[in-house]
């Protein structure tokens, strides 16, 4: 390093430090809002199996617990479709740059690394991509792009692998949007609750080819 | 494990986590919105949708991002509809002027409202970088912009800084 940018590098350290403590602000007592209750899954403690002396009981139990486990199994299936709405909401919420509104087209080669060959092609066509990620939801990695809209983005997910029979409201406090079955896939469509998203609905759809 | 002790650990999870990162978000909405007012409202309102999708946050290490994240929506939703391009210094409301309240350093003050009359694209990524410690490319990524245009506006930011507080 010359003295030049010795010198420069000094400045520079200096003034960040002003602007940190500039930067430091009183921050006033934390006052908690009121929580609501949040339902969490509950995980209750079987109680411990007992050792039985009569074979034919045990029998009859087994199948039980077999029909009350396939029974469970079966309504978690379903169950699914659900949560898949809840955690693109939630996967939504806490992906930073879904949330930006900005003017700034991602470059092509952005969105190629996003929407890989194996799963998809995505014709952009006249849509403002402004972000292209690959995300991980309900286990498998799907592509996650953002369009803006009208009221700000909009977030598509491609979904390949979650195959859905019909159409699923997707129904968030600030966002609203569906996810539509796709051939052998799907696509979340996630907006504004003011967006208008029919005809971005029109527009992904026929925007997207799935490679088979 | 009841339905109580369940909701009990999350409580605790969220008051452990909120104890650690409250500072961070409200110098981070004080900063987005300037104004101390609005700042407070964003954090209870980000609270709020933090607790009610703790769920969703797996990995506590990445707690920060998270709130900070929760934050910035929570403050872009207050300003969509009645945005402020910008604020003249003069003619500042009681609690925009909160955030500049004058401490005994002039050369403080004058560094504050300097940092308070930067647009918000320049002040942001100043403030993740100097005040919450994020790397060009972390703000990038939480921006939605290059690491190149990230770069950009913190040389600006720094350089109207510069300039400002040698003007004053």
């Amino acid at each position: 390093m010359t003295g030049e940018q010795d010198k420069e590098f000094q400045q520079y350290q200096a003034l960040d430090l002003k602007i940190a403590k500039a930067l430091q602000i009183d921050v006033p007592e934390l006052t908690m809002p009121e929580l609501p209750d949040v339902d969490t899954p509950v995980v209750t403690a079987l109680p411990e199996r007992k050792r039985s002396m009569k074979p034919v009981w045990f029998a009859i139990a087994a199948t039980v617990v077999l029909a009350a486990s396939i029974s469970v199994r079966m309504s978690s299936v379903f169950q699914d479709y659900d949560s898949l709405a809840e955690e693109v909401l939630a996967h939504i919420d806490h992906e930073p740059g879904a949330l930006r509104a900005t003017n700034v087209a991602i470059a092509d080669d952005r969105l190629a690394r996003a929407v890989p060959a194996s799963i998809a092609t995505y014709d952009r066509g006249e849509a403002l991509i402004t972000y292209a990620q690959s995300c991980v939801i309900n286990g498998n990695t799907v592509p996650h792009l953002v369009i803006q809209g009208q009221y700000g983005p909009v977030t598509i997910l491609l979904m390949p692998d979650e195959k859905i029979a019909a159409a699923t409201p997707i129904d968030g406090e600030y966002l609203k949007g569906v996810i539509l079955p796709v051939g052998r896939g799907s696509i979340a469509i996630v907006g504004d609750r003011d967006e208008p998203l029919e005809s971005i609905k029109k527009n992904v759809v026929s925007s997207v080819t799935w490679t088979t | 494990m009841t339905s109580s002790s369940v909701q009990g650990k999350r409580r605790q999870r969220f008051d452990r986590l909120v104890t650690v990162f409250h500072q961070d978000m409200y110098r981070f909405a004080a900063w987005l919105s300037r104004d101390k007012a609005i700042a407070e409202d964003v954090v209870q309102e980000a609270l709020l949708r933090a607790w009610k999708s703790l769920d969703a946050l797996r990995d506590d290490g990445a707690a920060k991002q998270w709130l900070l994240t929760i934050v910035r929506r929570e403050n872009a939703r207050h300003f969509e509809r009645r945005r402020l391009e910008t604020v003249d210094i003069d003619d500042l409301s009681a609690s925009q002027a909160a955030l500049l309240a004058e401490t005994p350093n002039e050369e403080l003050n004058d560094l504050r409202e300097a940092i308070f009359g930067l647009d918000d694209d320049y002040r942001e990524p100043l403030v993740l970088q100097v005040l919450m410690g994020y790397s060009t490319n972390e703000i990038a990524e939480m921006m939605g912009l290059k690491q190149g245009a990230v770069l950009t506006r913190l040389h600006r930011a720094r350089h109207k800084l510069k300039d400002g507080v040698a003007e004053a």
